[in-house]
């Protein structure tokens, strides 16, 4: 049996293991003691959730669609026919007229590829990827506030803190080496403050769970914001030497009181001021966060409340201190790195820019197009518009993961022609005129960079499966048809164009990464890799306050939808289920989708526990059944969205955020009826 | 008892290799994993547990049964591994989690598939020197050294290694490779001086007689309820356990064949219980209790007082939510 | 094959037949002529059916042991595998090993009255067991067959049942929780058929077989009436997978439902530690 060390394919928390390999089947796992993140434990995922590399249902060639269905193609006439049609659409109407979706599940290498393909070849910086849905949010808030939009901390830090204040993060479920951190962390004394709608496993074992309404987190922070001001527990030194505009701030903060803070968040004026001093009287503070900050039409605000919050008590740019959004995907983080993003190049440099610009078109020998492109969620709006007339879609399914999917859908339908690539054929390849056989982490080799920064090998265990071919050749050669050649014999060589054009990867090479790679900014080849960022200073220098005020999120409940839906996630799926539902271990824990509701309101409701219950908003209905809970706020129901028969986001509304366009996939109304 | 020299341990290993598949502690990278003999990689002075016991090579993390062909008639080919395998470097835990594998799958129904590669399988123990913090053996009687359940035992004396014969397959190993020289009263002497260190090296240590005595007793004690609310699900307890052998069968499609393939299972796991139209066991409570029970309570109501447990600790090592069975049993003898 | 315990024998569907709302009994005969005619079975056993492709469920047997050369199964449709058997029709093959678990007592009870309380698709096992007494009548006392479903529609094996009360010292009383306007018997849960019949208890052996909650209430009523637990025996629900006491899945106290069981006195239940 041969056994490769890679890279988990799963969770951002970056795990490493020995994949099992006999007669090019994975048949066995084997944890990495060494790594410093897995120190030899894995989730279930880890360990049991790779058969899907394996399934009968693999896409093993390309398809096109005929009037009647897919027929089964060579790569030859696909890539023909696809390099056709985008030269027909783009001709007629324009470069802007494509629009690319890159993917958070594949390799930092490919990322690079795609964002290039589609400025270099395709000439549109209509590229993106999930990350919108996501921590968009968090790339412009902290980004805004910190100069840089990355967890500041490494994971192993996290065990070295004397208080955590987690808010909007199910950590047990979504980062478990996270939260293995935080359970350490307890045991060795520190206090673990969970803000919350939900009573999750951390909220069970902290010392103060602060069970606020979804939406309310602005209110909340500003009220805890106040009692440290009022009390004088801000960290002045840090705040006269380290940062700019707190004058602003403590203004902001002082128009929202403590009882109107109360008030919003529904919780007591007594547990904000606990939560407050907890946090503010230690001087190793981490504020662990993830989707129930980032995904409101606040987001943005959200965000930057939080790094508003670490820089007034001085918690954050010394070792366990900081402010830690919890990247989601195993490389979304490399996604946002490689600039798969329609307003930066590689390393968040902008397109707008005119030298970083030069800088790009000399390194790819073309010009390059100077205006921002469009994000996922006007993509798709702009398909209806009549702006989009094609896209290409790698590694994302939109028709289950993006809000109001009968919009969704009615885009994706109106599309002239539609390309995906992926390795099953999810519910969005159905959709297409050509499906591209991808592979999965299994099949190739790469780098994912995980939630602290860590940038690891993906290495190659197994043979492509029947005639897939990896990602970055894909993309290779549909560039070469196209007219730009794009040629490379490894992803290793991929890898070393990167590092020359992308300074907080400049030091990164395959031999570099190999044993517990290196966590950026790692600028030059000797340097040894970051741990905790905004060390002396921050990323732009000094650390702005951003003063925001509570704006209610943009769909409240009212008398017919009296319910806040709140969408999220479960340990034994991930996103849309469209490998974790084709493993047996994954899939006999939970087959089917569910609404979570308050035992109180389900009594109301006469829908008893495993009931079916039909639950309906402003813009779609679904069929599940109910689960009846004590450890959700009455009020509020739970949707997990990886189920694509009972889709959350049928739900959802595209309500957006402002600036970062992430929607609000933690509050929409909806009602709930007898099923 | 012989003597082999630990320089000439490789040589040992590498001359059982026309004849048989040879499995042993190796450095993959930084990592040791027990794996097809590489004398380059070879750890021989590995100290401690391997993350995942050499239970796979026996009971394997995914093992075809057999497949069927459904063209025309079902025909059914099953997979019997007989491979001829020496595994060496077996720890005094490990050994006597093959002893409890042993006991299951060789009772009442002779289970074809593990017999296959039992049978054809000689173990090298390899005594224990020193504890590891999680270690608890030494209360269950089941280490640091063996005493039983090997064909040949290793004592790592410093230079050399001492060799007890536990079988004749065992002594007919030595016998052939011409490398082992007879023992001396010192080597011995000197055995039993590392015996009783190692012994006293064990920072954990239990009553197991008292937590047997009180378990009956404490079912419904709150304490099962506080560890279970810690667990995270992720069945990592029971797949490094060298003593657990649960599985699930799943018929799995390759092309037009079909597989039915048994793979390592967790009783931590809802979907453990789980029929078609109830679970008999929905609360996490439930099952916690359930694996620490199987283990100090049921199968030693059923194998004649045979614990489920060889007190390796990896359970305690690999937990997620820091779940410290240790920990569990002595609250349990102190209720 | 047969030496593989693992490995099931061929068996084809020679009979289907709709037994209730949305439950069917099957019909079946091994293909190997051998096994056909040497396959012996207690009452109270079950197989585990393979549906290839699909995978394995224990089903007990509810054809008696008296009738030579082929094997009764019926199921209704509630999982992936007895999904997968609905479909199949005559002439399909299927996989079967066992029998497995330890059966009904049936020398024990001689001499004894007997009682059967069976709800739904519970009076599957029983009826095995049933239709063996009375091919040895003399052997038994009298024997109560006190049978209910939710619906009329779901009451199983009605011409087994006219065939059963109408024997001697045999009665059969039926019950059904939501009738409908052609239901003319007993309304409510089978426990409320208890009080309508004589029931001297302390010959009596009570077999009890059905829903889990059903059981449960069922065994409060009869330890109410002074039944003590060896005299109720019932069958055990677990995720019986291998049958053959390995993989685990079934283990409960010191027990495997599938060697062990799934017959056992209550008495047994009682004793096995884990709350049941």
């Amino acid at each position: 049996m041969k056994r490769i060390l890679t890279t988990c394919e799963f969770c951002g928390c970056g795990c490493n293991f020995y994949l099992g390999v006999e007669d090019n089947r994975v048949v066995a796992i084997y944890p990495s003691v060494s790594h410093p993140v897995s120190q030899g434990r894995l989730c279930i995922k880890g360990w049991q959730g790779h058969e899907y590399i394996h399934s009968s249902e693999r896409l093993t060639t390309p398809l096109i669609k005929e009037k009647d269905g897919f027929r089964e193609a060579s790569w030859d006439e696909t890539y023909r026919v696809i390099a056709d049609k985008f030269n027909q659409i783009r001709s007629q109407y324009g470069n802007d007229s494509i629009a690319v979706l890159s993917s958070a599940k594949c390799t930092n290498e490919e990322n690079y590829l795609m964002q290039k393909f589609a400025r270099a070849c395709l000439g549109t910086n209509n590229v993106d990827h999930c990350a919108r849905l996501c921590h968009a949010s968090t790339v412009v808030g902290l980004a805004a506030t910190l100069g840089s939009g990355a967890m500041t901390n490494s994971i192993n830090e996290i065990e070295g803190a004397d208080v955590i204040f987690i808010i909007g993060s199910n950590t047990t479920e979504q980062h478990p080496l996270i939260a293995n951190r935080i359970i350490r962390a307890i045991e060795r004394g520190a206090e673990v403050i969970v803000a919350d709608p939900r009573k999750t496993q951390l909220a069970k074992l902290c010392s103060l769970h602060l069970m606020h309404k979804p939406g309310s987190d602005v209110a909340l922070l500003n009220g805890m914001m106040s009692v440290i001001i009022s009390e004088g527990l801000e960290d002045k030194e840090f705040i006269a030497e380290r940062t700019e505009g707190f004058e602003g701030l403590k203004k902001a903060v002082a128009d929202c009181t403590l009882e109107r803070s109360s008030e919003i968040a529904g919780v007591p004026v007594e547990s904000i001021i606990e939560a407050a001093r907890i946090y503010a009287e230690s001087k190793k503070s981490i504020i662990v966060y993830s989707m129930g900050i980032t995904q409101h039409s606040t987001g943005v605000d959200n965000v930057m409340s939080c790094a508003n919050l670490a820089m007034l008590t001085g918690n954050v740019g010394k070792e366990f201190t900081g402010v830690d959004p919890l990247r989601g995907q195993n490389n979304v983080q490399g996604a946002c790195d490689m600039g798969a993003l329609p307003n930066v190049f590689p390393g968040y440099q902008s397109v707008t820019d005119e030298k970083l610009r030069a800088k790009f078109e000399k390194a790819w020998g073309v010009n390059l197009p100077s205006q921002s492109g469009l994000t996922v969620v006007e993509m798709l709006s702009s398909v209806l518009e009549g702006k989009i007339k094609t896209m290409y879609i790698m590694g994302e399914n939109p028709m289950v993961s993006d809000p109001d999917l009968n919009h969704v859908e009615e885009c994706l339908k109106a599309l002239d022609f539609l390309t995906v690539q992926d390795i099953f054929l999810t519910e969005t390849a159905s959709l297409a005129d050509v499906v591209l056989p991808g592979v999965s982490f299994a099949e190739k080799d790469g780098t994912f960079t995980s939630t602290e920064r860590r940038i690891q090998r993906v290495r190659k265990a197994i043979e492509p499966l029947g005639n897939s071919k990896p990602d970055w050749k894909i993309i290779t050669d549909l560039s070469s048809r196209l007219g730009y050649t794009m040629e490379y014999d490894s992803p290793a060589e991929i890898m070393t164009e990167v590092v020359e054009l992308t300074p907080i990867y400049g030091g990164i090479s395959y031999e570099r990464l190999e044993g517990e790679g290196l966590q950026w900014p790692c600028p030059t080849p000797d340097h040894p890799g970051t741990p905790y960022l905004h060390k002396g200073s921050f990323s732009r220098g000094l650390g702005k306050f951003s003063p925001v005020s509570y704006k209610p999120p943009m769909e409240l409940p009212d008398v017919d939808y009296p319910f806040i839906l709140t969408t999220g996630r479960i340990s034994f799926h991930f996103h849309t289920g469209t490998m974790t539902r084709k493993d047996w271990a994954l899939d006999r824990e939970c087959p089917k989708g569910y609404v979570e509701v308050n035992s109180e309101d389900a009594k109301e409701l006469g829908i008893r526990d495993g009931q079916m219950a039909k639950v309906i908003s402003q813009r779609g209905e679904i069929n599940l059944p109910l689960r009846s809970v004590d450890t959700i706020r009455r009020g509020v129901v739970f949707i997990p969205f990886h189920f694509a028969e009972a889709a959350a986001n049928r739900l959802t509304a595209a309500n957006l955020d402002p600036v970062a366009k992430i929607p609000e996939y933690k509050v929409c109304a909806c009602r709930l009826e007898r099923g | 008892m012989k003597i082999l020299d630990k320089a000439k341990l490789s040589q040992f290993l590498e001359g059982l290799k026309p004849k048989y598949e040879v499995i042993a502690p190796l450095h993959e990278g930084k990592d040791i994993l027990f794996g097809r003999l590489d004398s380059t990689k070879l750890a021989i002075d590995f100290v401690g547990k391997t993350r995942l016991s050499p239970k796979e090579y026996l009971f394997p993390q995914r093992e075809v049964l057999f497949t069927f062909e459904e063209n025309k008639k079902v025909e059914i080919k099953a997979y019997l591994d007989e491979t001829k395998r020496v595994i060496w470097g077996i720890r005094p835990c490990d050994l006597h989690g093959i002893k409890i594998l042993n006991m299951v799958y060789f009772s009442d129904y002779i289970d074809p598939y593990y017999q296959a590669r039992s049978t054809n399988t000689l173990l090298l123990g390899l005594n224990c020197n020193e504890a590891e913090a999680s270690c608890f053996c030494s209360s269950l009687g089941t280490g640091p050294f063996a005493r039983e359940g090997f064909d040949l035992l290793f004592t790592d004396l410093g230079d050399t290694f001492l060799v007890e014969i536990g079988s004749k397959a065992g002594e007919m190993l030595i016998e052939e490779a011409n490398l082992f020289i007879e023992a001396a009263e010192k080597d011995k002497e000197k055995a039993k001086m590392l015996e009783s260190k190692s012994k006293q090296s064990f920072a954990n240590q239990i009553d197991i007689k008292k937590v047997e005595g009180k378990l009956p007793d404490v079912l419904d004690n709150p304490l099962w309820a506080e560890e279970a609310d810690k667990c995270f699900l992720c069945g990592a307890c029971n797949f490094v356990c060298p003593a657990c052998h649960c599985f699930n069968i799943e018929d799995i499609k390759v092309g037009q064949r079909t597989e039915r393939v048994r793979y390592w299972d967790s009783c931590q796991l809802g979907g453990f219980t789980q029929m078609a139209a109830y679970n008999s066991r929905t609360a996490q409570v439930e099952r916690l209790r359930q694996r620490i029970y199987h283990k100090f309570s049921y199968i030693p109501d059923r194998y004649n007082g045979q614990l489920g447990c060889t007190g390796c600790g990896r359970c305690i090592d690999v937990c997620l939510g820091e779940i410290d069975i240790a920990q569990i049993l002595r609250k349990v003898a102190n209720e | 094959m047969n030496k593989n315990i693992y490995a099931p024998n061929l068996a084809a569907v020679k009979k289907v037949r709709d037994e209730a709302e949305g439950i069917k009994t099957f019909t079946l005969e091994f293909e190997d002529r051998e096994i056909k005619e040497s396959f012996d079975y207690h009452s109270g056993q079950f197989v585990e059916l393979s549906i290839f492709g699909v995978g394995e469920a224990p089903v007990s047997i509810t054809s008696s042991p008296v009738n030579k050369g082929y094997l009764e199964l019926s199921v209704a449709a509630v999982g992936k595998v007895t999904q997968a058997l609905h479909l199949k029709k005559e002439g399909d093959v299927v996989g079967i090993r066992g029998p497995y678990g330890n059966g009904f007592p049936l020398a024990e009870v001689k001499g004894k009255n007997i009682l059967f309380v069976g709800g739904g698709i519970g009076l599957a096992p029983l009826r095995s067991l049933i239709n063996q007494m009375f091919a040895q009548r003399d052997d038994f006392a009298k024997i109560s067959i006190l049978y209910g479903a939710r619906t009329l529609q779901l009451l199983c094996f009605v011409d087994d049942l006219e065939k059963w009360g109408g024997a001697k010292n045999s009665e059969v009383l039926l019950s059904v929780d939501v009738p409908d306007s052609k239901w003319k018997g007993n309304v409510g849960v089978v426990g409320t058929l208890l009080p309508k019949t004589d029931i001297d208890v302390k010959n009596t052996m009570a077999f009890v077989c059905g829903p889990p909650i059903m059981i449960h209430f069922i065994i409060l009523d009869l330890l109410k009436m002074q039944f003590g637990g060896e005299q109720i025996i019932t069958t055990m629900e677990r995720r019986m997978e291998c049958g053959l006491g390995k993989c685990g899945h079934c283990n409960i106290g010191g027990k495997y439902v599938c060697l062990d069981g799934p017959v056992f006195s209550y008495r047994q239940l009682r004793e096995l530690g884990e709350n049941i």
